[in-house]
């Protein structure tokens, strides 16, 4: 038998997705719109057999001003025409009406329109009540012709109303045709709207003086720049230090799987496959999964707690210089740690331009993975003596210098781009709509946190496997792993020698090269593999010895730094960028648009290191 | 006289008389579904430091524009 759909709508920050969550349990599917990134949740309803719950994503009203916008309204008008859909709850900001009250009648209208039951949820009823504010709930239901339930999505008070509500409707649909703003058209629809908040909607500005206070603070010159260094120093620690017990323990898990498994396989190539494609490969990216969790619940504590945007506030003007928006900012600054949870984070962006653009700026951000790579050439190649009587080491200043280099590319590239390419129809306005701060519920964070790092490894898990088992074939074939050098990879390396010749590399580093597209690191192991050193990535002084000794010179180590700062060389981030951006020619251009961007700036440094030396 | 709603600042309040023909209609359409619509009274709440976004009040909701867009919203001014 065919499930009964509910249709939840309404307005962002009106409290929706808490409400969702009240009414399914929990119980949440993600799902893509295909060609854009739409999230829409579906969940069985608490207390009502057959019947699903359909989580629309929040927008300002059905007329669609961006192209995102319109895959929106699109589907919620074919859900309109589903004839399982039963029922369609449309929530509103009971504290401001003004704001949801234009997109709720174009809602009755459409659901006139179709036929459809309607039923108004006005949310936050609790804060209504606990500031004596008044809300005539009856007046604003006989004006709207439509039933109008308080509640609180936080406490629960009233969402029982809702399933009873819902149970006697989906019992015997109230199939009486409506048609008393069928015919109404948008203008007429924003004047009512306009009237209806006037006049039944609470009054009084008692919220607003206590978010004012809170604003003072936050977003004044002095305490509002500290608070916002503060917490986002916090951010920074939380991928880079509170997440890395939990990564190590992951890692440490997946090593001690490896040493208990990988002996009992008789065959020696199975063993050398599960050993080095399985846990090698799979599990260099699993250990990711600990620091998604981490960002995806501090990110969600900063967007419900209503800070994210005063943050992007603070940040809206620098970065716009550069066809950014506020609202890159965090995805940016987590893109130091890792560019997974940062193309995450950049969903947070409204506009699909700035969000492309934010995607094109993450993997230029100096990501942790580059951190053994610029260890490694850095100790190789820099003096590690010091200047300014022991103030400025040149180690230093160089790992300095090669930070501050890639984050001046990401911003170089998106400045570039939004310059260069003006494509209004997928841009929004910064018109951007300050919340109520409020305390955030911890259970949603959490299972918000949970889909995410879920989503990270059943979606990006097939595409990393399959560039894994190519690359583990490459390396391991025709001689069973006896030899690297001698590998179909090997000879890969000595086929492309020519192409790393400009920037004075031989085949085995054009080797490195080729296995850090896996993921950065890999080119430390791989070095060590070749050089014949044992875990080189936990011990790089005799690999340094071995580098300096192989006829590499500085030209071709500062090279080599700067291709690795540019190159887009990791498959986890390709396969979430496809996913995120759903445009797989758009991972296309970065990849090869980053590889020769990359490689362009190598060789004019080499060359330029030729010249001067 | 007529301003321009960037022009205001903090604790300036202003009515909202239209909006100039250099504001796209996408753009005219979503002010005036914030409730940013000729007629209606508008607060300018804090004015940051460096040019970012300001801050406005209309009726219970708080937003924050930036000078692209609040320039071409025309005002007059009430009280400030």
């Amino acid at each position: 038998m065919a499930r009964n759909r509910v249709i939840l709508i309404g307005s962002p920050n009106s409290g929706k997705s808490m409400l969702f969550n009240r009414l399914t349990g929990l119980q949440q599917k993600v799902a893509n719109f295909p060609g854009i990134t739409v999230d829409v949740g579906t969940g069985a309803m608490r207390g009502l057999p057959d019947t699903d719950l359909v989580d629309f994503p929040g927008t300002y009203s059905l007329q669609a001003i961006s192209a995102e916008e319109e895959v929106a309204v699109d589907y919620f008008e074919r859900a309109l025409e589903d004839d399982q859909v039963q029922h369609v709850l449309c929530v509103i900001d009971a504290t401001r009406l003004e704001k949801s009250l234009y997109f709720t009648l174009q809602v009755i209208r459409d659901c006139e329109r179709h036929g459809k039951c309607v039923t108004v949820l006005a949310n936050m009823i609790d804060i209504v009540e606990k500031n004596d504010l008044e809300f005539d709930v009856q007046g604003l239901s006989d004006a709207l012709h439509t039933p109008v339930l308080p509640l609180s999505a936080r406490s629960g008070k009233g969402v029982e109303a809702v399933t009873r509500r819902l149970a006697d409707s989906l019992l015997e649909p109230d199939t009486a045709p409506r048609a008393h703003l069928v015919d109404t058209p948008d203008e007429l629809l924003r004047g009512a709207a306009h009237q209806l908040a006037h006049r039944y909607g609470p009054k009084g500005d008692v919220l607003i003086a206590s978010q004012a206070r809170l604003d003072n603070f936050f977003l004044s010159s002095m305490t509002g720049g500290i608070a916002f260094f503060v917490i986002m120093y916090l951010l920074f620690q939380s991928i880079f230090t509170w997440a890395a017990p939990a990564m190590d323990a992951v890692e440490f898990l997946l090593g001690a799987m490896a040493d208990t498994v990988v002996p009992l396989v008789p065959n020696q190539m199975a063993s050398d496959f599960i050993s080095d494609a399985l846990f090698g490969g799979i599990g260099a990216f699993l250990v990711f999964v600990p620091q998604i969790f981490v960002l995806t619940f501090i990110i969600g504590l900063l967007e419900d707690s209503g800070y994210m945007a005063r943050a992007a506030l603070i940040c809206h003007k620098p970065l716009r210089l550069f066809g950014l928006t506020g609202k890159s900012f965090i995805p940016m600054l987590s893109g130091v740690a890792c560019a997974i949870p940062a193309i995450y984070a950049a969903r947070a962006i409204d506009s699909p331009r700035k969000r492309l653009l934010t995607y094109m700026a993450i993997p230029l951000m100096p990501c942790s993975a580059r951190l053994p790579v610029y260890t490694l050439l850095i100790a190789a190649f820099i003096p590690s003596g010091t200047a300014l009587g022991g103030l400025v080491g040149w180690q230093g200043l160089a790992m300095f210098g090669i930070y501050f280099f890639g984050m001046f590319c990401g911003l170089l590239v998106t400045g570039l781009v939004s310059r260069t390419s003006k494509d209004q129809y997928t841009d929004l306005p910064f018109v951007l709509e300050l919340p109520p701060y409020r305390i955030p519920g911890l259970e949603p964070l959490l299972r918000n946190a949970w889909n995410r790092a879920k989503h990270f490894v059943t979606k990006a898990g097939k595409i990393i496997f399959t560039v894994t088992l190519v690359v583990w074939v490459l390396g391991y074939f025709p001689n069973y792993g006896a030899d690297l050098g001698q590998s179909w990879l090997g000879h890969l390396g000595r086929v492309v020698e020519p192409l790393f010749a400009p920037l004075g590399l031989d085949w085995r580093y054009g080797v490195a090269i080729f296995t850090s597209f896996l993921a950065r690191e890999v080119f430390v192991g791989t070095l060590g593999t070749i050089f014949g050193i044992e875990a080189a990535d936990e011990n790089m002084a005799p690999l340094v010895e071995h580098i300096q000794a192989s006829g590499m010179t500085i030209g071709s180590g500062l090279a080599l730094l700067v291709f690795f700062a540019i190159a887009l060389q990791c498959v986890s981030t390709l396969a979430i960028l496809s996913k995120e951006s759903a445009s797989k020619s758009l991972v296309v251009k970065m990849f090869f648009g980053y590889f020769l961007f990359a490689y362009a700036a190598a060789v004019a440094i080499y060359q330029l290191a030729y010249w001067l030396t | 006289m007529t301003l321009s709603l960037w022009s205001l600042g903090a604790g300036d309040r202003c009515e909202i008389l239209g909006y100039d023909d250099a504001l796209a209609d996408k753009y005219r359409v979503r002010l005036m579904e914030f409730g940013f619509h000729p007629g209606e009274s508008v607060a300018c709440v804090q004015s940051l430091a460096f040019g970012a976004p300001k801050i406005y009040r209309v009726s219970n909701t708080i937003f924050s524009l930036d000078d692209e867009v609040a320039t071409h919203v025309l005002v007059r001014l009430i009280d400030g």
